[in-house]
Order: structure tokens, then sequence, then C-alpha cells
């Protein structure tokens, strides 16, 4: 072992000394020389015969040092050396091949680095915590179709329930996420997002804090509960870092808290961005039958050591067969899902979709730069047949000249991957910058990491293959023979070249007109929505959250007064038209709720219909803007005391009401918590979009405020300047009201919209700027196989102009080479991309993407395209002067 | 057939220089060369060029040492010399040799059994 490891040591040392040992070589060959011409000569021969002898028998100075170089060093490296050493050369010599290359290479690296440090930021970022693949969220399956039906939130009885009975799970913690708390810190109350956990959930995670403690069992009992855990930004903002808060406490919600822990900066997870943690105290209320209908918990799970997912599925499963079977009224229907954390994370912040269709467009993009790139160096291959040829003949083997070729288009690929990772610098900052639309999205930190370094070399790698290997291939079969007698002054492609530039063109146009109707159909999908009536008025409004906490405003009674006290103060303010508090702000894709009509049969749980519930106040049809089409909307009247209304919309009245007067029927919510009460339909009014970035409607329910009061909801105050000028009065007229109450989102409806579309946005800008590479890259293609292809028929040309052709008739013959190339590519674009909107709409439901006009637009695109690109060669070919160029030859 | 030279198998020109050095004490590359073929009564056809490859890949190997000196006709050349590692590994190719030439002879001195009856 030693003695191999000693044997290959010097071997490689040897390969880093090589022109010391070459020239210790040289002498002891000279000397070899001299004595052997000496003792020829002592034999007798004339000195001239004496050192021919010698030389014959020494076998060659130039064999006997590549045997020795052979012998000593380690010949792979060596020649890979060699052709590292010619490829740089071949670069350096011919700066315009190079540039064009290692450009287009690296504009199809940079979209495939760009796009995949958003795979890397979003889809391979583990959790924080200890082997988080072992932990497992579970979740309820909603029988109702729906945005990520099999990732609904989870009732505190379920919870309870799957706890007491789990015995595959270590430990299980519940979560109610999205809370939002007041902090009053140095006489400012500011709004902070927060997430109540039960104690157990940072051992779930089998995390540690990076100060104090995490939470204890019995922190969870009322009386002990006033304990919060701050995230590491909150105390470096609010508390600037300070070590001694610990055991200080903070006024959270008008109550004193006491900070015990401050977790690590690390603690984020995709999609959840509480800023501080309490304890969730299940009350006895959350155990009764009609807490079941309160899905607001997500539950965190260890598993044991040795279980796997597919077991805790399994039992989870059965779990909810029972739950089923024991409370048909609520539970009917519903299932249970169990994903690992990491897993559930991706899936519910639903970007991967979006990001495999983006790694398949870059996917694309990288072929055709690589197709590209091929034909250029197959066109060199061409120029070089003689190069070759004469190393071959000197005894260099074809797999020599392969290895060659290869390093050549590894050496370009690995200049287009350092170009392309220049180029996406830019790219992720961009990409970045467009994601600040969301908390969730710029919490990712997106950047050049080492996953997306490795995949940019690996991409680079696969790069060089894709592009050297057709010209290494034909290089290979090259013949010594005809390509040495070849005469003629270009020594011209052979038709194998020609012909593999040809498919290698027309696959281009093949790829970039699907890649084109791809894209063209979603962004075209995308647009629509972006574009789509939302049926209200999201100008001139400005909003604001609102969550009342329950010290100050413990019952409904409170919450009715506040809001009858702020809302005429908000009216009064100067430029406001109407104000209206609402329990979710329009299309921003608010829950459901079953219902009963009268009149009709009483359904099973899971097959009753189901509507949007929205609470508002009753000036808020006129502050949203949103049509009365019959009855009438509700009034002050419509109080506690009053007998109960309802509003629906016209999706409600088509969908559950067919051909019948809506007005004066009975309808009954299942909602948690109260005693069912029925309301009687008093007014229809237009279909809202159920969310701004989706088509459909969704049949509504509106319920007058006084009768149904909530704790949380939103403002809507319409302006008739800029909405965004009354921000700061909002502010001070609500802490007149209330001093201590903080408003979270203050701002305009149409940047809530914005924000809603932001994310499309980006993948509609990617999308297009995507194509319109792709698109170019082609045209490039087909550019310079058309102009490499006349400058080769030169003389063809010359000869036919000669004897009379016109320039018409030769512009008209390299047009038609043009136009059957790119009519086969896109013939078979065309084929492939004929399934497309099926596939799409299984992805993305909620946008149209079936759209004829789409194919022929984009297939008079690319003709006009190719054309262009094809014209301008032809136009050179026929303004050929044919005696200068025969004379040339 | 009789009159054309031996091609060298692999490897046997590294026995060969061993043995010679091992006899003939230090040497350079050309007395080597020589010294082989007028062993072999030139029977091997030796490229005395490729003498060198082998040099180099025993002295790696630790079996043999160089040192610079001054030939006969006072030229500077390389003297190798076989050191006690290349002395144990020639005493077992050496024997290795040996049986596997004595394997081969009788292997190729085999008859048929019935070929001669």
């Amino acid at each position: 072992m030693i003695h191999w490891l000693r044997h290959s040591f010097e071997r490689l040392r040897s390969v880093f000394q090589r022109a010391e040992l070459d020239q210790e070589l040289d002498t002891e060959l000279a000397a070899h020389l001299e004595l052997a011409i000496e003792e020829n000569l002592q034999r007798g021969m004339s000195s001239e015969e004496a050192r021919r002898r010698a030389l014959i028998s020494l076998g060659g100075t130039e064999q006997a040092k590549e045997h020795h170089r052979e012998a000593r060093g380690l010949p792979a490296v060596d020649t890979f050396f060699q052709d590292v050493r010619y490829a740089a050369r071949g670069t350096v010599k011919t700066p315009g091949f190079t540039v064009a290359a290692v450009l287009t290479l690296g504009l199809g690296i940079a979209a495939n680095a760009t796009m995949f440090s958003m795979v890397s930021g979003f889809l391979l970022r583990r959790p924080p915590g200890r082997d988080p693949e072992r932990v497992v969220v579970v979740t309820s399956v909603s029988p109702a179709q729906g945005f990520q039906p099999d990732a609904n939130a989870v009732s505190a009885p379920n919870y309870l329930a799957w706890r007491a009975a789990g015995n595959i799970f270590e430990n299980m913690a519940a979560t109610d996420n999205y809370r939002a708390v007041s902090l009053t810190s140095q006489g400012q109350t500011t709004s902070v997002p927060s997430e109540a956990v039960t104690p157990e959930y940072f051992t779930v995670l089998g995390v540690s804090p990076h100060l104090g403690r995490i939470f204890a069992e019995g922190d969870d009992q009322p009386g002990r509960d006033h304990v919060v855990i701050l995230s590491h930004e909150l105390w470096d903002r609010e508390f600037g870092s300070d070590s001694s808060l610990i055991g200080r406490s903070v006024r959270l919600n008008r109550e004193d808290y006491t900070v015990i822990g401050v977790m690590p900066a690390n603690f984020q997870m995709l999609g959840f961005t509480p800023q501080l943690w309490t304890p969730l105290v299940v009350t006895a209320a959350d155990q009764t039958a009609a807490a079941r209908r309160n899905r607001s918990l997500y539950v965190f799970a260890r598993l044991k050591p040795g279980v796997t997912l597919a077991q805790a599925r399994a039992e989870m499963k059965t779990l909810g067969r029972r739950a089923e079977e024991d409370f048909p009224d609520t539970e009917k229907g519903w299932g249970v899902a169990a994903r690992t954390l990491p897993d559930f994370l991706v899936y519910l912040f639903g970007i991967r979709s979006a990001l495999v269709v983006m790694m398949t467009v870059v996917g694309f993009v990288l072929l055709i730069a690589c197709a590209n790139v091929a034909g250029l160096l197959l066109a060199r291959a061409g120029t070089r047949g003689k190069e070759l040829a004469i190393r071959m003949s000197l005894g260099a083997s074809r797999l020599r000249i392969v290895r060659q070729l290869l390093t050549e288009g590894l050496i370009i690929a690995l200049l287009g991957g350092g170009a392309g990772l220049l180029l996406a610098y830019w790219g992720v900052k961009f990409v970045r910058a467009n994601m600040a639309f969301n908390e969730a999205a710029s919490a990712v930190p997106l950047s050049l990491d080492w996953n997306v370094l490795l995949f940019a070399l690996g991409v680079s790698m696969l790069s060089a293959i894709l592009c050297s290997l057709a010209p290494a291939l034909t290089a290979s079969r090259t013949d010594i023979n005809s390509n040495l007698k070849d005469q003629s002054r270009a020594a011209s492609a052979g038709r194998s070249q020609s012909r593999l530039r040809t498919v290698l063109v027309t696959a281009e146009i093949a790829m970039a007109l699907f890649l084109l109707i791809g894209t063209g159909l979603l962004i075209r999908g995308v647009f629509l929505i972006q574009h789509q009536a939302l049926g209200f008025q999201a100008e001139h409004q400005i909003t604001a959250g609102v969550t009342l906490d329950s010290a100050r405003y413990k019952d409904p009674v409170q919450q009715t007064l506040f809001v009858k006290d702020l809302l005429p103060r908000l009216r009064q303010l100067p430029g406001v038209g109407a104000v209206a508090a609402v329990s979710e702000l329009p299309a921003t894709g608010a829950g459901h709720v079953t219902l009963l009509i009268q009149g009709q049969p009483e359904l099973p749980a899971d097959q009753r219909p189901r509507t949007v519930d929205v609470i508002v106040t009753d000036d808020y049809f006129r502050t949203a803007g949103i049509p009365l089409l019959r009855g009438r909307a509700f009034t002050g009247l419509d109080n506690a005391a009053a007998p109960r209304v309802a509003v629906v919309n016209q999706e409600f009245v088509r969908r559950y009401l067919k051909d019948q007067d809506p007005l004066g029927k009975q309808v009954r919510l299942d909602l948690s918590g109260s005693t069912p009460a029925w309301s009687e339909i008093v007014g229809v009014v237009g279909n809202v979009k159920f969310y701004s970035e989706t088509t459909r409607y969704d049949p509504e329910l509106y319920e007058p405020f006084l009768q149904r009061p909530v704790s949380s909801f939103s403002l809507m105050v319409r302006t008739s300047s800029d909405p965004n000028g009354l921000a700061s009065d909002l502010r001070k007229t609500v802490a007149q009201a209330d001093l201590e109450l903080p408003l979270a989102h203050v701002m305009s409806m149409s940047t809530i919209i914005e924000r809603q579309k932001g994310g499309d946005l980006l993948f509609m800008q990617m999308l297009a700027a995507l194509a319109l590479l792709a698109l170019t890259l082609a045209a490039i293609g087909i550019y310079g196989l058309i102009s490499y292809s006349v400058g080769q028929r030169t003389h063809e040309i010359a000869i036919r102009m000669a004897l009379g052709a016109t320039g018409g008739d030769v512009r008209r013959m390299v047009l038609s080479q043009g136009v059957k190339m790119v009519s086969i590519g896109a013939a078979i674009g065309l084929v492939v991309a004929l399934p497309l909107p099926r596939v799409f709409a299984a992805v993305f439901s909620d946008i149209d993407t079936s759209d004829p006009r789409t194919y022929v637009i984009v297939l008079v695109a690319i003709f006009l395209v190719a054309l262009l690109a094809t014209y301008v060669p032809a136009r050179r070919a026929s303004a050929l002067d044919p005696i200068r160029a025969l004379h040339s030859e | 057939m009789a009159e054309s030279k031996l091609d060298l198998l692999q490897g046997t020109l590294d026995l060969m220089a061993l043995q010679t050095l091992a006899v003939m004490g230090p040497l350079h590359g050309y007395g080597i060369a020589r010294r082989i073929e007028q062993v072999s009564g030139d029977r091997v056809l030796l490229n005395q060029g490729t003498i060198y490859a082998s040099l180099v890949r025993l002295q790696q190997r630790g079996w043999i040492s160089a040192e610079w000196g001054t030939s006969s006709n006072n030229r500077k050349a390389k003297f190798y010399s076989i050191t006690k590692k290349g002395r144990k590994r020639l005493a077992e190719d050496a024997v290795y040799w040996q049986r596997l030439s004595g394997v081969m002879g009788r292997v190729l001195g085999m008859q048929g059994e019935g070929e001669n009856s």
C-alpha cells in the first residue's frame, strides 16, 4: 500500500516537473548517442555511418522521450493538460467564435442558475431543528374542492383525540398560526404576527433557544400562560438585542407577558413568519362537539424511532375514520393527511408547480443554447478537417481526437458557466427585488449558494458533453486520405456535418416553438387574470386590519360598541366617502362554511351546499362598490334584536336557488360555537371573485355585523383622493378610539391586490424573458447555419450566377433552404405542443390556458423571425459578384 | 522465422535491466542496453530508447537509484545502481520467470496422446 502510494506520488510529481525531467532525459540521451557513436567508430565505421546506426539503435529520440513521459507520469493527466493548453490556444485564436459560444451558453446557464436559486431557496432548504424529516405534519382533508383541500387545518377535539390515541409519535404539538397580537413598547403599539403553540412545539421540532428557555409543561395552564418567546428579528428590532430582557415583561394585548426565551435567527420556516410565540391554551370550550367545526390548528408530531411515514399515515387514516363514525354530523367526508415537515412546508407554500414549469422552460432554453454552440463547433470542425487529418496521420488516435474536442467543449462550457454565474448574480438580484410583494416569500434568502454553484457546474459539464459530442463523433470519423487530398481553399464541411447541423437547427426551431406556445398560453392565462374585473371597486380604498383583544373586548357587545364608535369618526375624516368593517376583504380568499337552505333536504355534512361567509357592516356594499341587484342591503336596524337577515350573491342564487325567488328564503349556517339560527335572505348582490388570482366565482353569503359581531376584521375606507394619503388620519382616529389598539397592514386595496398578483407578475415576466431568449437563440441558430452554408456555397452560387441565375433566383434558393427547415421544425413543435393546455389545466387549475389563437400567433412569429434570419444571408448571397468570387478561388 | 528478433514481452525489459545492474554494478543507460543486447546474442529486438522508460519506472518504485557521473569518454552521464529493495524484487521475479518458463516449456512441449503412437 505504502509502496503504491509512493509510486503514485512520484508519478504525480513528475507531471509537474515535466520541463526539468525532460531536460535531464535530453542530457542522458545525448550521452547515450555519444557513447554509441564512439563505439561504432571504434568498429571502423565512417563518422556518418556511425551516427546513423546509433540513431537507428536508439529508435528515435522523440519516441524515447514519449515512452519516458508515459512511464514516469500519468499519461491521462498529461494528455488532459495538453488538450487544455491546445484548446485554450484555440479559444484565444478565434475570439469571435469563443465569444459567441460562451455568451450563448452563458445565457442558457444563467437562466438555469437563477431559476435553480429559487429551487434551492424554496424547495431544498431544510427546515430548522433536529431531523426535520422525522417530523410529521398532520392536516385534515376537506371534502370540498378548493385550494389545497388536503392541507386543511385541524380542530382542537381532533388534535386532542389523536394525541391521546397515538402510540406512533414521540410527542405531538398543535399550533394556531396567523394570529396577531398588539405589542406595546416605548409608548408605541404595533400589530405583530404571532403563533400560539402548545408547550411541546419546540421540543417536537427539536430546536433550542438562542437565549432563555423554550416552553415547558404547564406553561399552557391558565394563570401561568402569560409567557412569551420572541423571534430573533423582533428581539433585535424592538428590544435592541438586549439579553437582560429574559425574565422581564412586555405588554401584549394590554397584558403583561414574561419573556422566557429568544429563538435563534435561523429559526424560520417557509411560509410562516410569526414574530413571537405564546402558549396555546386548550380550554373546555375547545373540547365540545361545536368546536369540531373550528379547524384552525396545524398538528406537528415527531415519529417514534423506527416508525415510518407510511405507518403514521395508516394510523392517522384509522383515527380519521373513527372520528367520521363517531361524529358524522361534523366529520363526514373529512379525512386525515400526514406529510413530513419539509414536504408540508413546500406543499403549503404552493410554489412547486410554478418552479417545475420554470425549470422545464430553462431546461429547453439550455438545450437550444447547446444546439447553437454544437452547430458552431460543427462548423468549426468542418474548417478544421485538414488539421485533424494531419494530427491523425501523425499518430493521434481517434479517441485522442474525440477527447481533445470534448476538452474544447469543456473549456467553452466552463467559460460559459462562469459568464452564466455572473449573469445569474444579477438574475437573482432581480428575482429577489421582485419577491418583496410578500412577507413569506421575501423572507426566503435567495442567493448563489453552494447548491446553485454545484448545479451550475453540473449544467456546464452537461452542456460541454451536449455541445461537443456531435462534432467530436463526426470529426473522429474523418477520412484522413480524402481530407488531405482535398484541394479546395476552405476545406468544406462534409455532407454529414451539414446534415447534422440542419437537424440541430430544425430541433431548435421545434423546441423554440414548443416553448413559445407553452409560455404564450401561460402568459395569456395569467394576463387575463391580472386584468379581470373583480366585481368590486378596488381603487380609492384604504384598508387596515383590526384584531380586538379579549382583554378589553371580551364579548360581542363591546365589539359592537367599538365598531359603532369608530366608523362614524372615520366617516368624519376629510375626503372619506364611505366606511365599512368586513370580516374578510373582497377577493382575498375568504373561508367557506356549509349551510342548510329551508325547503331543501338536509344532506350529510360532506354534501351540503357551501358558501363564502362574510360579515359586513351596513354600508359595506356601497363602500366596496358591489351592486345591489334585488331586495335591500343591510341597515342599522338589522341589529341583534331584529330578525336575522342575510344577503347573497348571484352565484349563490344560480347554484342553490335555481329559478326560485331568493328573497324571503331562510338559510342556516353550520357555525362553530354558536346555536344554529335561521336567517332570511333580503337581498342579492353582484358576484365578487373569490380570490383576485382565480377566475372563479363562489357562492357568497353576507351577514350583518350587528347580528354576528367578530373580533377580527378589516376596515375599508373609500376616499375621493389618493387613499395612501389617508393612512395617518386613519391611525390617529383609531388611536382616539383606543390608544392601545394597533392597526395591521394599513394599505390601499389596490396594493393588496397588487401583492396578491406579485408572484404572477414575476412569473409572467420571467416566462416572457425566457421565451424571448429562446426565440433569439433559435434565430441566431438559423442565421448562423444559413450564412455559413452560403459562405460554403460561394463557388457554386457564383457559377450559377455566371450561368445566368438572377439575384432573385439565388435569394429564392437560399430562402427555400431556410423555409424547409423551419417548416419541418415548426410542424414537430406544433404536434408536441398540442396537448399543452390539458397538461397546464391539471397543474394550474385557476388559469384558462386553452387558446387556439396563441398557436397561430406563435407560428406566424416563428416564421417571420426565421425568414428574417434567413433573408439577411440570402441577400448577401444574391449580391455576390460572380467574377470576383470565382477569381478568388 | 529463425532470424527474426524477439519482441520483448511487457515487463521483461525491467527484469533484464535489474539483473544487469545486479551483476555489473553501476552502469549508464547505454551500457545497460548494450549489455542486454550482447548477452542475448543480439537476438532481442531492443529499441534502445525504451530502456529509459524502463529505468524511470524502476527508479520511481525505488528498485534502482541514479546518480550523475562521468562516462569513460568523459561525458556527463547518469549511472544507475540496484538498491536493496531492487535485489529482493529481482530474486522474487527471477523465481517467477523461471517457473513460468518451465511451465511454458512443458505446455508447449505437450504432445497429443494418440498422436505419435
